[in-house]
């Protein structure tokens, strides 16, 4: 690296999870980047990653052009009677070129971080009370991490709201952080609640209970003290990552927990933070309700789009061979790798993810890096504008996927 | 150069009322006939009106609230659906319809414009993608203030005025907004703060700040800028039996100042009766009447299933109880404003919803002046907006209206004045509430109006007894010179503008406004700021900036 061409960038914004932090500092070299200041385990990596110039788009196991490759990728849409669109990570951008092409095609649209769909069913049946991380980091009292250790998927999010040190200036004193069926992690001073996973939602519906004056029989002593703590809350937050409930029928832990915080405001204030927004799961659910009117797992019929979270799950489409072509794209992770398939397959991988068995592979760039674009916060409010941080020729996926979609008719 | 033939022009911003002119596009824009330019095309619209394309001052399209109530409610959109043509994108909804079914809808009724009105300046990126993805109409948006930390902390800090207009001013620009719009004056703040109803005169519990002095500070600072739009207020109370006492003080908080007031309907309400709710809507039309300060935007409401999405989560959360079917959304957000999302279904056999329709109707009937008053049904909180053609009808057509009124809770029936209300609007009067009026209040001096000049934004109706039926279907839908929906049908798919203003301030409040993000926020304000260029990123095929000069 020549040290007199290297340029040094501030407030940048890290796509590498859902926290999207703003603040980092990173060099560059014109091919090579480094997070030297404010980065996390997650951002140096992923910052880090070298970038493989010249890298071919490969169709059947041979290096080919760009214009070869979306050649034989349309050719598989056209001719696919069921084509699965999977995202492992992409921005509002190419998810906006995805869906189009999903309509043109009629395909079945989904991502894959299935936590996501645990929290949307629990929207879609009853509701919430939720809060974002501004809020966290100025208000919040009391925050309850729930069957999470948090930093493990969000490396940043007690520094980022004013927990554990790095925050700049407030003389709020920190909230008090209490993790139930989770372990905290180092430099986080906090109560632990043991709690196996499968009784969470056991312990929020006797929580809840207590709440409305209906005291079961027998209350174990520390969770009526937690009670008696949560009462005192002046803005309490409890945050839960629907990726970590990873057990059957999830949502329904979740619904304990959020039916809960709505009993609680009945009299306090208190909110709840679904943590997500990882490889861009909550600006794909974004974009894709804005556009079609429904979330994910949506399939783009010649009558429309028809939403069934649990028979366009895209782990069950392709174990039960309902799709007969899949197209995944990953722009943020070259470790994500899209699922094993003998179908027909179009991968859109990040720069330097290793062509995978697929028929058509395309590196693409990264948002955030290789060009600018948007990803949402893991509170669902904020769009954090990604800037583009240096030129290297990479292909741009929305670029790639309007190609694909202008080589198409409708399929209808 | 495109010749319109033969139409009846209906055009009140230049006092035309059925004349019977030709009418000439070039280039997107009306312009005069001359004989240097050809005519390519001629349309025989003999015998048909012609009015400029309609404007929404008032519809929540864009935005987090939005998405969530699409997100909620799949039910809504079930049985909705459109699949993909080779001109439409697929799309759903009813009650909040996917943002392009949102744009063929609008533009099939003769809609040309349409203005967000609540979007949070943390969220405004949200409401600019959405809106960018709408397709055909013109879009803008009003940015929320008067719940946020750093305003209130201005306050309780007694900055001067001038640093609360440059803060507005910066605001507009960080959020490529055409106006400002305060929701429950320091009311959602507090609900934080865990208060659960605060009066206009009644101080904040954290700030110690009452909505009175937050009306009075941003209404100044709106005139002090010279921002066509005047303050789009959602007042304190909303839907609270005898909220008729806030609303007035609400127009008394503006000092005589331009002030413009969202929804009226929800907010005039009085208590009399056995069951406590009546109408208050002869003394709001009587308020408005006498203050040509006022202008109001109705939300009507009318019967059947809706979804209401609102920044308001202190009135959000205590109707909550209300929600049907049974799931809701409240939102803290980010020191900056709150939302709430409440599924409702208004019933005519219910009397508050009965009576709610009644004063709605009252309020445009006795307002005099169609220059002040507009026709909505604060999407989709009152109804959707496809129900407009439904509600002109129910202005036009006095035998139709009684219709109506007959098979209503006859308990609210009797409650209300609406029977002895002969009034009948003309053309003309609904041309001005929904084409001149809501150009001329949001400072669009190229829109709304038929004259060489302006945008070729124009809606041919077939005339027709059932108004309903005319304004559902116009006969040719033209947006920016193009043929974009013909009997009802998309036929042309464009992009519309995005509507802004950029009042200039002092620097010295980004300074400030620098070390408030670093300390308080989790965003930087580089980037919670949106540039020109950013906006195009989002979607919007151009801006439109309009200068900050107040029209007479």
């Amino acid at each position: 690296m020549n040290p007199a061409s290297l340029v040094l960038l501030d407030h940048v914004s890290c796509p590498f999870c859902g926290l999207l932090c703003d603040d980092l500092s990173v060099t560059g070299d014109g091919k090579t980047l480094a997070v030297v200041a404010r980065g996390c385990d997650k951002s140096r990596v992923q910052f880090g990653q070298a970038f493989p110039a010249n890298a071919p788009c490969v169709v059947d196991g041979n290096p080919v052009s760009l214009d070869a490759a979306i050649e034989r990728a349309t050719a598989i849409l056209r001719s696919s009677t069921q084509p699965l669109l999977l995202s492992g990570g992409a921005d509002v951008a190419s998810m906006r070129a995805l869906l189009a092409l999903a309509d043109r095609c009629g395909a079945v649209v989904d991502h894959t971080n299935e936590g996501l769909m645990r929290n949307i069913l629990v929207l879609q049946d009853s509701g919430w009370i939720t809060t974002t991380l501004t809020e966290i980091r100025n208000r919040a009292d009391l925050v309850l991490c729930v069957g999470t250790d948090v930093v493990s998927r969000f490396p940043r999010f007690f520094e980022r709201c004013g927990m554990g040190g790095g925050m700049l200036g407030d003389q709020r004193p920190a909230p008090e952080v209490i993790f139930l069926s989770a372990t905290p992690p180092a430099g986080i001073n906090a109560r632990t609640i043991d709690v196996a996973p499968n009784q969470i939602a056991e312990v929020f519906a006797v929580l809840r209970a207590l709440v409305n004056n209906k005291k079961p029989q027998r209350v174990e002593p520390q969770l009526e003290q937690l009670a008696q703590r949560i009462q005192r809350a002046r803005y309490g937050v409890v945050v839960w990552s629907a990726a970590d409930f990873d057990f059957s029928q999830a949502e329904l832990t979740i619904q304990a927990i959020c039916e809960w915080v709505k009993d609680l405001n009945k009299t306090i204030r208190f909110a709840g933070l679904p943590l997500g927004g990882n490889q861009g799961d909550i600006s794909a659910h974004q974009t894709i309700t804005w556009q079609s009117g429904f979330p994910l797992r949506t399939r783009f019929t010649a009558q429309g789009p028809d939403y069934d979270p649990h028979r366009y799950a895209a782990r069950r489409l392709l174990a039960t061979d309902a799709v007969d072509a899949l197209l995944y794209i990953a722009e943020f992770d070259s470790n994500f790798a899209p699922p094993a398939t003998t179908l027909p397959s179009i991968v859109l991988g990040r720069a330097g993810m290793l062509p995978p068995p697929c028929t058509v592979f395309i590196p693409v760039g990264t948002p955030g890096i290789d060009r600018s674009g948007h990803l949402y916060r893991t509170d669902n409010v904020v769009a954090v504008p990604l800037k583009k941080l240096t030129e290297r020729g990479a292909y741009s996926a929305p670029q790639v996927l309007n190609q694909m979609t202008g080589g198409l008719a409708c399929f209808v | 150069m495109l010749r319109l033939k033969g139409g009846k022009i209906v055009d009140p911003a230049n006092g035309i009322d059925g004349e019977v002119r030709d009418l000439y596009i070039d280039g997107g824009r009306l312009v005069a006939p001359s004989l240097a330019h050809k005519i390519h095309e001629d349309i025989d619209i003999s015998g048909a009106l012609v009015m400029a394309g309609a404007i929404d001052l008032h519809t929540h399209i864009g935005g987090g609230k939005v998405n969530i109530a699409r997100a909620m409610l799949p039910e809504d959109h079930r049985g909705t659906q459109r699949g993909a043509t080779p001109l439409l994108r697929s799309g759903s909804g009813r009650a909040t319809p996917s943002t392009l079914t949102t744009g063929y809808r609008y533009a099939e009724m003769g809609y040309t414009a349409c203005f967000e009105p609540a979007m949070l300046p943390a969220n405004a990126r949200q409401a600019h993608m959405e809106m960018g993805d709408t397709p055909i109409v013109d879009k803008g948006a009003y940015a929320l203030l008067g719940n946020d930390d750093f305003l209130l902390r201005l306050m309780q800090e007694k900055a001067e005025q001038q640093v609360i207009n440059d803060y507005v001013a910066w605001t507009l620009r960080a959020s490529q907004a055409l106006g400002i719009k305060v929701v429950n004056p320091g009311g959602i703040s507090a609900f934080k703060f865990n208060t659960r109803k605060l009066d206009v005169d009644e101080a904040s519990p954290h700030y110690g700040i009452t909505p009175r002095a937050i009306l009075t500070t941003l209404t100044r600072a709106l005139h002090a800028l010279k921002v066509p739009h005047p303050l789009h207020v959602h007042a304190s109370n909303l839907g609270i039996p005898g909220n008729i006492e806030t609303t007035l003080a609400t127009i008394d908080a503006a000092e005589g100042l331009p002030i413009h007031l969202a929804h009226i309907q929800f907010h005039s309400y009085a208590k009399e009766g056995d069951r406590k709710f009546s109408s208050g809507a002869a003394r709001i039309a009587e308020a408005i009447n006498g203050h040509r300060n006022v202008s109001a935007d109705v939300g009507q409401i009318l019967f059947g299933q809706t979804v209401t999405a609102s920044g308001d989560s202190m009135a959000q959360h205590r109707n909550s109880v209300h929600a049907r079917p049974g799931k809701w959304v409240v939102m803290d957000i980010e020191c900056d404003a709150g939302c709430g999302v409440v599924p409702f279904k208004y019933r005519d056999q219910n009397f508050v919803n009965a009576l709610q329709w009644a004063i709605g109707l009252e309020i445009f009937l006795m307002v005099d002046d169609p220059w002040r008053i507009f026709l909505t049904t604060d999407h989709p909180n009152g109804a959707p907006f496809t129900s407009y053609p439904h509600l002109m009808r129910l202005l036009m057509d006095k035998s139709f209206r009684d219709d109506q009124l007959s098979r209503i809770h006859p308990d609210a029936a009797a409650a209300s004045c609406l029977g002895s209300l002969q009034r009948q609007y003309s053309l003309y009067e609904i041309a001005t509430m929904t084409r001149a009026a809501p150009a001329r209040i949001l400072g669009l001096t190229d829109r709304g109006h038929l004259a060489p000049g302006a945008a070729a934004d124009i809606t041919v109706y077939q005339v027709q007894n059932d108004a309903e039926a005319m304004f559902s279907a116009p006969e040719y839908v033209f947006k920016d010179g193009v043929l974009v929906a013909r009997r009802g049908k998309t036929v042309g798919v464009t992009r519309g503008i995005t509507h802004t203003v950029k009042p200039d301030f002092d620097p010295a409040i980004e300074k400030r406004l620098r070390s408030y993000f670093e300390r308080y926020h989790t965003l930087s304000l580089d980037n919670f700021a949106i540039s020109d260029d950013e906006m195009i990123e989002c979607g919007s095929r151009a801006l439109l900036t309009h200068p900050c000069a107040r029209v007479a």
